[in-house]
């Protein structure tokens, strides 16, 4: 999946569950979209079932710094780019 | 200090209607809330009771995503009555969330549909590897969820009570919500309850043998509260809000006295968790008329519990007949137009009699044709009729033994 791709599921989600409205790539999730940390746990339930593997405590605790949408797509790639070294 | 409590806001939702306007009308023409039981793909099919008090009409709920997102159905009907008695109360957010408002509210065990979803998601995809439990599902099914859903719609600061007593749930949200004030501790206070359409206590009732089944073809013919063919309570949903505050408060800022709480009792038998206990309930009734320094002369109407089971409503018939001797107050079992509302229906049945005082009538008990010779020995309401109520009980009992009564008077801005 492109970033492009990635940025257009992601969006879709936050503006489907979450009724985002009009996000942009660098709004701040809390102050322009009012997310919170309930939010973020049920987006990580999200993110899981998109990349279809489970994440780790530490990794989830990892997403508890993401501000904004860019953020979200760059912590996926990470954690994707985590598995595929993983992968031998 | 001992403050007097006045009642300045109330809503319900109910089986027979949302607002003033419906319930007094259905409570005028008759109206039944028993409609079939619901098909839940779970546990009808194993119920022999198929009859259920029901809110089938579309509610307007208008809550933002920040606030449903930890709200099941049992705390959207919890905030929409809350949220109604505060636009109707005319208080100011200075005040709401001054420390001054608190919140007690209640229901039987939160939202047993949110709990059914996580117990369907545990076993059905244990294995998927995937966290499907939401993560407010806690928030949403836990049982203080409307308590607190609603001091967070609202910005509400003060104390928190969260009844859980079933039957008597909202009975006693509003009878500690009074001593709060009474005693000082607070100055205003949101009461009531909610329960949410729930197969799973129509079953535990259900087994218990307490549940109606004569009339699953008929369902506006049960329950039938002090009747002779009575079979069984009718489970139901809905919620009731009242807005208490100190009485001279709301005189000062000049809220309409709908009514004033008079006076408060809540015992437990020591004993049966079930069974209906003659002595507990007739001490229950004694010690609300001592705390309200009435005498039973003074009492014009009784709300019953009178669920319409066979032994229920003899012993409270008999518990009257103790304390008031032989003259009676006009006494009707309301759950006979809305079925059972579990932990909403003592604010309910509060609400409903509110309405009656004001309206200027008595609502007979529905279904009630030919009274129980165990359940004749008080002065049944007759038929509906123009009645000038000023002073009235609400009575409530749970399983755990749990009873309590309320006292209100009509207030002088109740019309």
């Amino acid at each position: 999946m492109t970033r492009e791709e990635l940025q257009d599921r992601i969006i879709a989600i936050l503006v489907q569950d979450f009724e985002f409205k009009d996000p942009a790539p660098d709004d701040h999730l809390r102050d322009v979209h009012g997310f919170d940390s309930i939010d973020a746990i049920e987006l990580l339930a999200k993110i899981e079932k998109l990349l279809g593997f489970s994440l780790t405590r530490e990794e989830k605790e990892q997403a508890m710094v993401i501000r904004t949408i860019n953020d979200i797509l760059d912590y996926i790639e990470t954690m994707q780019q985590k598995r595929d070294l993983a992968t031998p | 200090m001992s403050r007097r409590v006045a009642i300045t806001a109330v809503s319900a939702i109910t089986p027979i209607g949302y607002g003033q306007r419906d319930i007094v009308e259905s409570l005028q023409q008759g109206v039944s809330g028993v409609k079939p039981l619901k098909d839940d793909g779970l546990l009808v099919s194993r119920i022999h009771s198929k009859v259920f008090g029901t809110v089938d009409y579309p509610i307007p709920f208008d809550f933002a995503r920040r606030f449903r997102k930890t709200m099941g159905p049992v705390a959207n009907y919890a905030c929409q009555v809350a949220g109604d008695v505060l636009a109707a109360s005319g208080l100011d957010q200075d005040f709401i969330s001054s420390g001054r408002l608190g919140v007690a509210f209640g229901s039987t065990h939160g939202s047993p549909t949110v709990q059914r979803d996580i117990y369907r998601t545990f076993f059905q995809q244990l294995d998927s590897g995937f966290s499907s439990i939401g993560a407010v599902d806690y928030l949403r099914s836990m049982v203080h969820t409307t308590a607190v859903n609603i001091t967070r719609m609202f910005h509400i600061t003060g104390r928190v009570i969260a009844t859980a007593t079933a039957c008597t749930t909202g009975s006693q949200a509003i009878g500690f919500g009074y001593e709060a004030i009474k005693f000082g501790l607070q100055d205003a206070m949101i009461c009531g309850a909610a329960d949410e359409y729930d197969t799973t206590t129509v079953a535990v009732f259900d087994n218990l043998l307490a549940c109606s089944v004569a009339f699953n073809e008929h369902p506006e013919q049960t329950p039938r509260p002090f009747d002779k063919k009575r079979d069984g309570l009718v489970v139901g949903e809905g919620a009731g809000a009242v807005l208490l505050e100190d009485y001279a408060s709301a005189k000062r800022r000049g809220a309409p006295i709908l009514a004033e709480v008079l006076g408060f009792a809540c015992t437990n038998n020591g004993g049966d968790m079930i069974l209906p206990n003659l002595e507990g309930i007739t001490a229950t009734l004694q010690l609300a008329l001592k705390n309200a320094r009435l005498t039973p002369e003074e009492v014009d109407f009784i709300s019953a519990h009178a669920t319409a089971t066979k032994m229920g409503d003899s012993i409270e018939a008999q518990a009257i007949a103790q304390v008031y001797g032989d003259r009676s107050p006009y006494v009707s079992g309301l759950k006979g137009y809305t079925g059972h509302t579990m932990g909403a229906c003592g604010a309910i049945e509060l609400i409903c009699t509110l309405y009656m005082m004001q309206a200027g009538f008595l609502a007979p008990t529905l279904n009630l044709e030919e009274v129980d010779p165990r359940c004749a020995m008080i002065q049944h309401t007759p038929a509906c009729m123009d009645a000038d109520t000023r002073i009235a009980a609400i009575q409530n009992f749970a399983f755990g033994g749990v009873n309590t009564c309320l006292l209100i008077r009509k207030g002088t801005d109740a019309g």
